[in-house]
């Protein structure tokens, strides 16, 4: 449908279209009167052209009317537009320019089509792009209304919003992104798209998306492509402006991917392995990086990984020991390239002095022989070997007794029965992420576990017993060890190759499975198996925790594992680390996410201070109840990558600090870009126009619609033209004179 | 002269036409041998000189008794005197009486520009001492004067050019069928009309006169915009003789009208032709001193 810049002068303009006929008519009502003698010629001619005069007149006054009507239409100044309904919204368009600013604009590749040079990065050519069709929207004569707005921010905290554009305008565009700083997001257009849709009075719209078009944002965003092909079918037009850059031979940029403790004990004083993954996004071997490591802001001895494969990634392990308790950070760095904000990393272990177990023995009092001797032993050898677990020995009563949550694992060891109580509270401390181990024995009992703790797979226990048997003897020479370590990280160490130590164990009676459980159909997982082929234990997930269970007993009852030999520590201690894992993982913080720490409502002062970095500005927060009852001081959405700070300090005035680690999303820092190929592939459906930064042409006058002013002014000729040659073949033209010749003279 | 005569003697034009008379001698003699292009041989003549002869002489006029005296071939050339009757008739009719609006462009109506012609013509007659004789009509014959030699017969001829009309429309065949049984001997009879009117009438009346004897010629008086048809803009034409109207706007219908004049136009050469009678085609816009030079030189020319 055409629109009208000028939709005023339309209205004030139309009716004079109807001049010709006015004047037609008022000619017809006032004609010259002639007395005149030579009728018969004139009548003659009347009686021979009646029709075809007034056909032509009746042409003269269409090619009038369209002449006039024509000239109001071009002064109008019209436009045509594809979709129905926008005549009603006059002559405005409305500009929603969304900047990319996630950390991939961060990308120092220089275009080779841009002007500038070095250090230019790729947010630096969007934020051009915006200015440029700010002053560009500003010097059209169309009315446009501009709203700019970032990514990170989305529809609802736009920079400029709705309003009219102007050199005024444009120039507050400019000093609004001169204060823009890259976000260390990795949010995609999908947030601000969601609340582009929402309708306007103006004629037409246009959503331009400036961004690096990196392939992981757009090559399989189906929710991005959803919010993009609802606003084209809404007759939104959609220019999608490419300010990255294709270095040669590809982007070459390294990845921090991940920073974590790999198993281990927390606990001070001793060592905890941990682990960094480096990855390399570029299309060829990257050679002896310096990795840079930093402990708690003291830099400690680096890594040199001394090569990553191009596109692969390089996991090294390091370890360290925390002399004191509390929250200690670990921080890698990567040297500089194409894209810094991905090139540090930070994780925070939280150390603590002793970690407590609890180990429910269902004979407390058997001292050196019974099931809790060994496994705690296990747990905490001595003092000349530091685990940093301290076990604590407990009847199956504790279970209902006990805050559960201070303990890092529970070990179930032959008990014969649990109350509903006990039952409960350990499934409760389960579902929370905490992990419990089962050993059977002499003591337990099949029907009960079947009935209180399997039932039928709702319940904790891993799986359905059929009751204790005894492993065949005859050809044990021939059937190898009566342990088969499984392909699982708590027995990792002594998997591959025969391991004479776990071949040293003896088997003598287990705890069958019930013959109709299905192990895949019930989630469980192998750890140890017998040389039957029958499992000797298994886990499954429960909850946010895991639950596993060892068929056999823990002290040499049934097997002679706990009976000096050292694989049962050192899979115990593994074990133990496997089950207390989801207490254990540092909260994965990313930007955007919020910093909040849980206070103790009636010890802790509510008053929290963030230290916010990288230089430590503090941030006050007041912890507030949360829906659970709990209390929390939040630092929300924060944009700042690195090492927090919680501060607070208790009633008694013991001061107290956390710390957090916040990073980048690894993903965004994969600079492979989409292309225009893919780009179509995913926007299938999607009415857009994709053009680099370099080569943009806002068009702000084609931006409302295609202009029709011009072709209107060549039809306009075209009827002036033909009016003239139709007035002119009906018209009198008389000849001038020749100059009279000179007379002869006489 | 009278106030009548000088309003249709234009001093320019008779001066111009005398001038010609003066300064042009083939102009001049045009004029004279057109008028007395008339049946009369010119019987009396009087003595003027002798020539010697040329090959081409009429024998007949070579002097004999020269020859008999001088042995040499000497023709006798005479004065040639005139006896010329000039009748002139002109159409007072309504349609004569069309007026350019703003006025005509030469200062001249239709029927001034036909009693100028006639008046002129009437002057040089005169001169010569030819008897004039004129007639002012329109269905009928409005105002007569009597074929006469003397200089100051033109002043009856102005004052009955200036008589005052009725408007009416023309019936040339009773006014041309009255005038050739009326006039009394054979002369030259020039029609000054604008022939809008029964067309086989006209004819009919010019073929009784050319029956009669007479020499005719045919002076047609059209107005420039009754040729060119140069209204624009929607007009009203009511007719002068015709009791029709038609409201249109002209540009549509000038390509038909002058299709019709056109074709008018040339039935009348045709006519006139076929009737033997002389035609001359008179524009008002046009100088009257040069449409009768015009039409006395192509006289003379047919004389020779």
């Amino acid at each position: 449908m055409p629109t009208f810049d000028f939709m005023p002068l339309l209205w004030w303009g139309l009716p004079l279209a109807a001049a010709p006929l006015l004047i037609h008519l008022i000619n017809l009502l006032r004609p010259k009167r002639v007395h005149w003698a030579a009728m018969e010629f004139l009548l003659a001619s009347q009686r021979t052209y009646r029709t075809q005069v007034r056909l032509r007149q009746l042409l003269l006054l269409a090619l009038r009317t369209l002449a006039v009507l024509g000239i109001v239409l071009a002064l109008a100044q019209p436009r045509w537009r594809h979709a129905l309904g926008r005549l009603l919204g006059g002559g405005t368009t409305a500009h929603l320019v969304l900047l990319d600013d996630s950390y991939s604009m961060g990308d120092l590749t220089p275009d080779p089509a841009a002007r500038a040079g070095a250090g230019d990065r790729a947010f630096d050519r969007g934020r051009r792009v915006v200015e440029r069709l700010a002053a560009e929207l500003a010097a059209a004569p169309q009315r446009h209304k501009l709203s700019v707005g970032l990514f990170s921010q989305g529809a609802d905290a736009l920079l400029v919003s709705g309003e009219p554009a102007s050199p005024r305008l444009a120039q507050r565009v400019r000093d609004e992104l001169a204060t823009v700083r890259i976000s260390a997001g990795a949010v995609g257009p999908g947030p601000a798209l969601a609340g582009a849709a929402a309708p306007t009075d103006a004629a037409a719209r246009v959503v331009w998306l400036v961004s690096d078009f990196r392939a992981r944002d757009w090559q399989a965003d189906e929710e991005t492509a959803a919010d993009l092909r609802r606003l084209s079918d809404a007759g939104v037009e959609i220019r999608l402006v490419d300010c990255g850059a294709d270095a040669e031979g590809g982007a070459t940029n390294l990845t921090l991917e991940r920073l974590e403790p790999a198993g281990g004990i927390p606990a001070s004083g001793v060592v905890v392995p941990m682990e960094v993954a480096v990855r390399n996004d570029s299309n060829r071997v990257v050679r002896d990086v310096p990795l840079q490591l930093v402990e708690d802001g003291q830099p400690r001895p680096g890594i040199t990984i001394g090569e990553i494969p191009a596109g692969g990634t390089a996991v090294r392990r390091f370890d360290v020991r925390f002399g004191a308790a509390g929250s200690h950070a670990i921080e890698a760095r990567l040297p500089p390239d194409a894209l810094p904000a991905d090139d540090a990393r930070a994780t925070v272990v939280d150390v603590v002095s002793a970690v407590d177990v609890l180990v429910v023995d269902g004979n407390p009092r058997s001292g050196r022989t019974g099931d809790a001797f060994y496994v705690a032993t296990a747990l905490a050898p001595g003092s000349g070997a530091p685990t940093g677990l301290r076990p604590r020995i407990e009847a199956p009563a504790a279970l209902a007794t006990l805050d559960l949550a201070a303990f890092d694992s529970i070990w179930v060891l032959d008990v014969e029965r649990l109350e509903a109580a006990e039952i409960a509270a350990l499934e409760a401390y389960t579902r929370k992420g905490g992990g419990v181990v089962f050993f059977c024995g002499p003591r337990t009992a099949a029907e009960f576990v079947n009935q209180r703790l399997y039932r039928d797979g709702a319940g904790l226990f891993p799986v359905p017993l059929a009751g204790p048997v005894d492993l065949p003897t005859g050809a044990a020479q021939d059937a190898g060890p009566d342990l088969v370590a499984e392909d699982h990280p708590v027995v990792a160490v002594l998997a591959g190759q025969r391991n004479p130590l776990l071949d040293a164990v003896r088997v003598e009676r287990v705890m069958a499975i019930d013959r109709g459980h299905r192990e895949p159909e019930a989630g469980t997982r192998r750890l140890l198996s017998l040389r039957t082929g029958a499992a000797l234990a298994v886990e499954r997930p429960f909850g946010a925790g895991i639950v596993a269970t060892v068929l056999s007993s823990a002290a040499p009852t049934w097997n002679t594992w706990a009976r000096g030999n050292p694989s049962w520590v050192v899979v115990m201690l593994e074990l133990e680390s496997h089950l207390a894992r989801g207490r254990r993982q540092p909260p994965a913080l990313e930007v955007g996410d919020d910093v909040a720490v849980r206070l103790e409502q009636g010890a802790d002062e509510i008053d929290v201070d963030f230290l916010v970095p990288p230089d430590g500005t503090v941030v006050r927060q007041n912890a507030a109840a949360d829906a659970g009852g709990g209390l929390d001081a939040r630092l929300t959405g924060v944009a700042v990558p690195g090492v927090y700070a919680a501060r607070w300090r208790r009633l008694d005035g013991v001061e107290r600090e956390r710390l957090f680690a916040v990073n980048v999303a690894p993903e965004e820092g994969r600079l492979e870009r989409v292309g225009r190929s893919r780009l179509g592939a995913a926007l299938a459906g999607v009415a857009y126009r994709y053009e680099p930064a370099s080569a943009l042409q806002p068009d702000a006058g084609g931006l409302a619609g295609l202009p029709l002013a011009r072709p209107l002014l060549y039809a306009l000729f075209a009827v002036l033209a033909l009016e003239q040659l139709v007035a002119y073949a009906a018209g009198y033209h008389p000849v001038s004179p020749r100059p009279a010749a000179a007379r002869p003279a006489v | 002269m009278t106030r009548a005569s000088r309003r249709y003697l234009r001093p320019e034009a008779i001066a111009r036409i005398a001038r010609l008379e003066l300064r042009a001698h083939a102009v001049v003699e045009g004029v004279l041998a057109g008028l007395h292009k008339s049946p009369f041989k010119g019987q009396s003549v009087e003595f003027l000189q002798h020539r010697e002869y040329v090959r081409g002489d009429d024998p007949r006029r070579v002097d004999w008794k020269v020859w008999g005296r001088q042995d040499r071939l000497y023709v006798k050339e005479y004065e040639e005197e005139t006896n010329l009757r000039l009748t002139l008739l002109v159409d007072a009719s309504a349609s004569m009486d069309y007026v350019p609006a703003g006025g005509p462009r030469t200062g001249l109506g239709k029927y001034d520009c036909a009693a100028t012609i006639a008046a002129s013509l009437a002057w040089l007659a005169l001169s010569h001492g030819d008897a004039v004789g004129c007639a002012i009509f329109d269905d009928q014959v409005r105002a007569a004067v009597p074929a006469r030699t003397k200089r100051s017969h033109l002043t009856g001829v102005v004052e009955a050019l200036e008589a005052p009309r009725g408007g009416r429309t023309t019936a040339f065949l009773p006014v041309l069928r009255s005038l050739a049984e009326t006039l009394p001997r054979r002369g030259m009879v020039i029609v000054v009309s604008d022939l809008l009117g029964d067309r086989d009438g006209i004819f009919r009346g010019l073929r009784s006169l050319r029956q009669h004897g007479h020499d005719i010629a045919l002076l047609h008086v059209m107005d420039d915009d009754e040729l060119d048809f140069p209204f624009q803009g929607p007009t009203r034409f009511e007719g002068l003789e015709l009791p029709e109207h038609l409201a249109c706007n002209p540009r549509a219908l000038r390509a038909g009208y002058l299709a019709a004049l056109e074709e008018f136009l040339a039935e009348v050469r045709q006519r006139s032709a076929a009737a033997r009678c002389d035609y001359a085609l008179v524009r008002t816009g046009e100088p009257v001193d040069a449409a009768l030079v015009k039409f006395l030189a192509r006289r003379a020319r047919m004389a020779v």
